[in-house]
């Protein structure tokens, strides 16, 4: 690989990670300042993601939905565009994308906010049916201050939406700002070639890892526990050469509840498990997925159709996606048995406050060594909020929240 | 009686520096395994008998902590939440290995034990009942009770207790060493505290002898703040010594940057098998009120030095996707780099500044260079390329702590040091666009020079977490940890007039906007009391006038300075480079 393009990749990753630091230091949600729950990337001119700064796996292969969705529009430089509707280009609601364009491409950025409007505080209701019991679904939309003002009113804590958003949103003049520094620096056309580079040696390095797993079509399943009847997650993983099939065929139809996930979320888990068995130092780049080709039936549980609620897809079902995507690669090649199998959501408030927190546990055990304890398993890996932080910026939680919250991250037993 | 005196320790040498009346006298020797016979034997090559003032930096405490050779130690916290280190913030230690662990815990569960109380942020809730204390049996005790920054009398009362049951013990309660909120970070600062207490103590103490019999003063040893203190201080808190060594090298660099009319500046010291970078503004080291060492964050006052993993010693190879990579494996000491004839087979830094002929044929201390060997391990790998990569990664570094908090390298200056620095800074400042590298003609010892001269310094905090109009009347001098009401995370900024409009501003500068009519939040405020250290007068060698392409040999370091690349001495101890003309940035394809 050229050596130029190579050093030029460093700088491109170096942009994406310091807006993620900057979102993380300057935002309000305890959910993206204290947990990290938030990614950011670099597109090129063609919507490939080229480099992401990655705190949680569950955002891996959701953003090119977003990017594609909002190239549409045809934005114009310095434009800011947000999205959150999982049916064109996000997930679930309290995740909030912004895209813009930079001189190269794209700028994205997606967090998940503390409140987006649902019911119930903490927008992760526990028994949704549709959509827009969810709370504010944002299509596509142009970001200036009417908007913004308009949407944060319709959520709790405007002030602190507001906060987040301004947080967000300067994230992307920092992305702007560097990447015309770089091609003023080094030429437009060098970075350009650069993104095409690293996307390019991603795409090599996997297609070199799946050539050494056997082929073959290895199937699996697992269920879903939902209120009231076990859902089931099916799929069937075919390894040809240097690339892999994952097909969802036999996965229940999209339920009642609001465990359905649109396909960006079955893509992520997806793309997550390759990550796992192929290399997992390598930095992040869409070039890694597409040797990865993800199909599952319109309207089921893992590529759910509107009006269908999702706000768990994101979190329960990507989880039991992983766990069955694992148990099929595990016929062919080593992997970790299977963790807690959920992002364990604990999430309350009033019209004052809302608090959102995921509570870790154990990870199965590898070949060479034991499954950690008390630790984010699979799609997540955000930090817990300090008992300080939480007693210091909510009403103070009886003394049996504390032992709880103790005995539910340590003792989660692994499944098997 | 006038000399001044510094001795660092190593991992592989251990360097003594005496200063005195203008002139300087430097040793290297190599590191035993008792590091205070290393001490004594390299105060010696430069003399101990006019020694007015003796400066020590140590990495006894590190290597303890990595090493895990502390005391037996326990934990008692807040009954209910003895499980704090275990849980650490929940994160797995890798997104996508998952089975990598963290390091486990200093303490392990079986010495974690609570105590019934409970202090809430507006008071205590529980009293404290001393009888539910258990029976404890270590040689260090680490106190840290909830909400203990702001209401530490129950943890007095706990340390008191344990003091009197367990005389022999080194008991730590956390607020006396990190009163900040945040229960693990400051659990963990407050472990590690206790952990090393008596092994630092033993060391520390047999240095102190060892001085003593030598007719040396009394040592002063350096703390991870860049100010030195007492023996007796730095046993009591020895996590406040974890950061040592690095804190010497900023401040040398520092002072030699002063010196040299830049007040300014960026320390690049590049190592065999790490590189350490740190901001100094207006000749004072960045500092940082947090850092992760050995896996635990350590929430103490340190010099900001951001480290990566790449140095001389670091390999390069070609991966699965044609790329190459350097680092972070390393040659280290042993077997070395190829061309250090010692055994080593794989290409390294080293090897490639050899093969490009910015290395001489021999190395001081009779290390003669094998350029065969150095060609042989490269293989088919280009040595302008494995330079070019382990750049990239130190200039990520160089990036972090100047672009990325709001700095433009431009109207700074590089300092290079250690033995790889003066090698690499020339280009590296090229990319950064730094006009100036500045390269001391003790840059293999900056460190202990660092420590000879540095000052007497001592840190506090207080946590005080309210609207910052509500604050009342704050210290005239010091610095305010200030957020946003409702964000996590604070920005630093020096006490004085107009404090809520700097902190706008420095927010609009770091994050990108400003918002002045949200609600300011004090966190803390902080402070020191220094004393100044000795003055610096260093004898000024032979005037220098060098162009690049050229290579300047100096004791301990070597340095490649490119085409388009001049540099002076000229009446100063400092080698000045400057770009003499302009080059225009490389192009990878020739354009149509």
């Amino acid at each position: 690989m050229n050596i130029e393009l190579q050093v030029l990749g460093y700088a491109l990753r170096a942009i994406a990670e310091e807006m993620g630091a900057v979102l993380v230091r300057s935002a309000f949600s305890a959910n993206i300042k204290e947990r990290r729950d938030c990614s950011t990337a670099l597109f090129d001119r063609d919507g490939r993601m080229i480099a992401q700064a990655e705190h949680i796996p569950v955002h891996l292969g959701a953003m090119p939905d977003a990017v594609a969705a909002v190239a549409m529009h045809h934005p114009a430089p310095g434009e800011i565009w947000v999205l959150n509707d999982p049916y064109a280009g996000g997930t679930h609601l309290p995740d909030v994308t912004m895209v813009t364009r930079t001189p190269v491409g794209y700028a994205v950025s997606r967090a998940h906010h503390a409140d987006i409007g649902a019911a119930e505080p903490g927008s992760m209701p526990a028994s949704s049916r549709t959509l827009d019991e969810e709370g504010v679904v944002i299509p596509p939309t142009r970001l200036d201050d009417a908007t913004l003002n308009a949407l944060v009113e319709r959520m709790r804590n405007a002030d602190e939406r507001r906060g987040d958003f301004r947080a967000q949103a300067a994230t992307h003049r920092l992305a702007d700002r560097r990447l015309a520094e770089l091609c003023a620096r080094r030429g437009e056309r060098e970075v350009l070639a650069a993104m095409d580079a690293l996307y390019a040696y991603s795409e090599r390095v996997v297609r070199a890892a799946i050539s050494a797993i056997p082929d073959g079509t290895y199937a699996a399943e697992d269920v879903l526990e939902a209120p009231d009847r076990d859902l089931l997650v099916r799929c069937s993983v075919t390894v040809a050469g240097e690339s892999v099939s994952i097909n969802f065929a036999g996965t229940s139809p999209q339920h009642d509840g609001n465990l359905n996930a649109p396909l960006a979320v079955a893509r992520s888990a997806s793309y997550f498990v390759v990550r796992c068995v192929t290399d997992p130092d390598l930095p992040a780049s869409g070039g890694a997925f597409e040797p990865v080709h993800v199909t599952a039936p319109a309207g089921s549980l893992v590529n759910a159709e509107p009006p269908a609620a999702v706000a768990a897809g994101n979190v329960e079902t990507s989880s039991r996606i992983v766990d069955v995507l694992f148990a099929a690669f595990g016929q062919a090649v080593p992997v970790p048995a299977q963790g807690q199998g959920t992002v364990n959501n604990v999430t309350f408030g009033n019209d004052r406050f809302t608090y959102y927190e995921t509570i870790g546990g154990g990870q199965g055990a590898c070949r060479e060594a034991d499954g950690p304890a008390a630790v984010h398993v699979a799609m997540s890996n955000t930090l817990s909020t300090p008992v300080d932080a939480l007693e210091l910026q909510y009403p103070p939680p009886r003394r049996e929240l504390s032992a709880q919250a103790r005995l539910g991250r340590f003792w989660s037993p692994a499944r098997w | 009686v006038t000399g001044v005196l510094g001795v660092d320790v190593g991992g592989t040498f251990t360097d003594a520096v005496l200063v005195e009346g203008g002139t300087l006298r430097t040793a290297k020797v190599p590191t035993a395994s008792r590091q205070e016979e290393s001490v004594l034997a390299a105060a010696r090559a430069v003399g101990t008998d006019r020694v007015s003032r003796f400066t020590h930096g140590t990495t006894v405490a590190t290597n303890a902590l990595l090493e895990r050779k502390g005391a037996r130690t326990a934990l008692v916290t807040t009954a209910g939440f003895e499980h704090v280190l275990q849980l650490r913030r929940q994160t797995r230690a890798h997104l996508y290995r998952l089975c990598d662990d963290h390091p486990s815990p200093l303490v392990p569960l079986e010495r974690c034990l609570g105590v019934r109380e409970r202090a809430e942020p507006d008071g205590v809730k529980v009293p404290l009942d001393l009888d539910s204390l258990p029976h404890i049996d270590a040689e260090a005790v680490a106190v840290c009770l909830l909400h203990a920054y702001r209401w530490p009398e129950h943890e007095q009362r706990v340390a008191e207790e344990l003091r009197r049951r367990l005389p022999g013990a080194h008991v730590v309660a956390s607020h006396e060493i990190a009163p900040e909120f945040r229960e693990y970070e400051r659990a963990s600062t407050t472990v590690a505290d206790a952990y090393l207490g008596p092994a630092a103590g033993r060391y520390l103490r047999a240095l102190a002898d060892v001085a003593e019999a030598a007719g040396l003063p009394a040592p002063l040893v350096m703390r991870s703040s860049g100010g030195v203190a007492s023996v007796a201080e730095a046993a009591s808190h020895p996590a406040l010594i974890l950061v040592s060594g690095p804190a010497g090298g900023a401040v040398g660099a520092a002072r030699i940057a002063r010196e040299a009319g830049f007040p300014n500046a960026i320390a690049l010291d590049m190592g065999g098998t790490s590189t350490d970078v740190c901001l100094i503004t207006n000749g004072a080291v960045g500092r940082s009120h947090e850092r992760t060492v050995g896996g635990f964050p350590i929430r103490l006052p340190t010099v900001d030095v951001h480290t990566v993993g790449a140095g001389g010693g670091s390999i390069a190879r070609i991966d699965s996707g044609g790329a190459l990579r350097v680092g972070p494996q390393s040659a280290g000491a042993s077997p070395g780099p190829a061309c250090y004839g010692r055994g080593g087979t794989e290409p390294t830094v080293t090897d490639a500044n050899l093969a490009l002929g910015r290395l001489p044929e021999e190395l001081p201390g009779e290390l003669r260079l094998d350029g065969a060997a150095a060609a042989r391990a490269l293989g088919g790998i280009e040595p302008e390329d494995v330079v070019r990569v382990v750049n990239a990664e130190m200039l990520r570094a160089l990036r972090v702590v100047s672009v990325e908090r709001g700095h433009d390298p431009a109207d700074y200056a590089l300092v290079a040091f250690g033995g790889a620095g003066p090698l690499h800074a020339c280009e590296l400042a090229e990319e950064l666009g730094v006009r100036t590298v500045l390269v001391p003609d003790a840059a293999g010892v900056l460190s202990a020079l660092g420590l000879a001269v540095s000052d007497e310094r001592r840190d506090w905090v207080e946590t005080r977490i309210v609207p910052l109009a509500d604050a009342g009347e704050l210290p005239a001098s010091g610095d305010a940890d200030l957020r946003y009401r409702g964000q996590s995370f604070e920005l630093t900024i020096p006490l004085g007039r107009d404090l809520a409009a700097r902190f706008h501003h420095a927010h609009e500068e770091r994050y990108g906007y400003a918002d002045e009519r949200r609600e300011i939040e004090l966190v803390a405020v902080r402070g020191a009391d220094v004393r100044r250290g000795p003055p610096l007068s260093l004898p000024s060698p032979a005037e220098l006038r060098v162009t690049g392409p050229a290579i300047v040999e100096q004791p301990g370091s070597t340095i490649w300075v490119p085409r388009g690349w001049a540099g002076v001495r000229d009446g100063t101890s400092t080698l000045v480079l400057t770009r003499s003309q302009h080059r225009p940035p490389r192009q990878t394809n020739a354009r149509g």
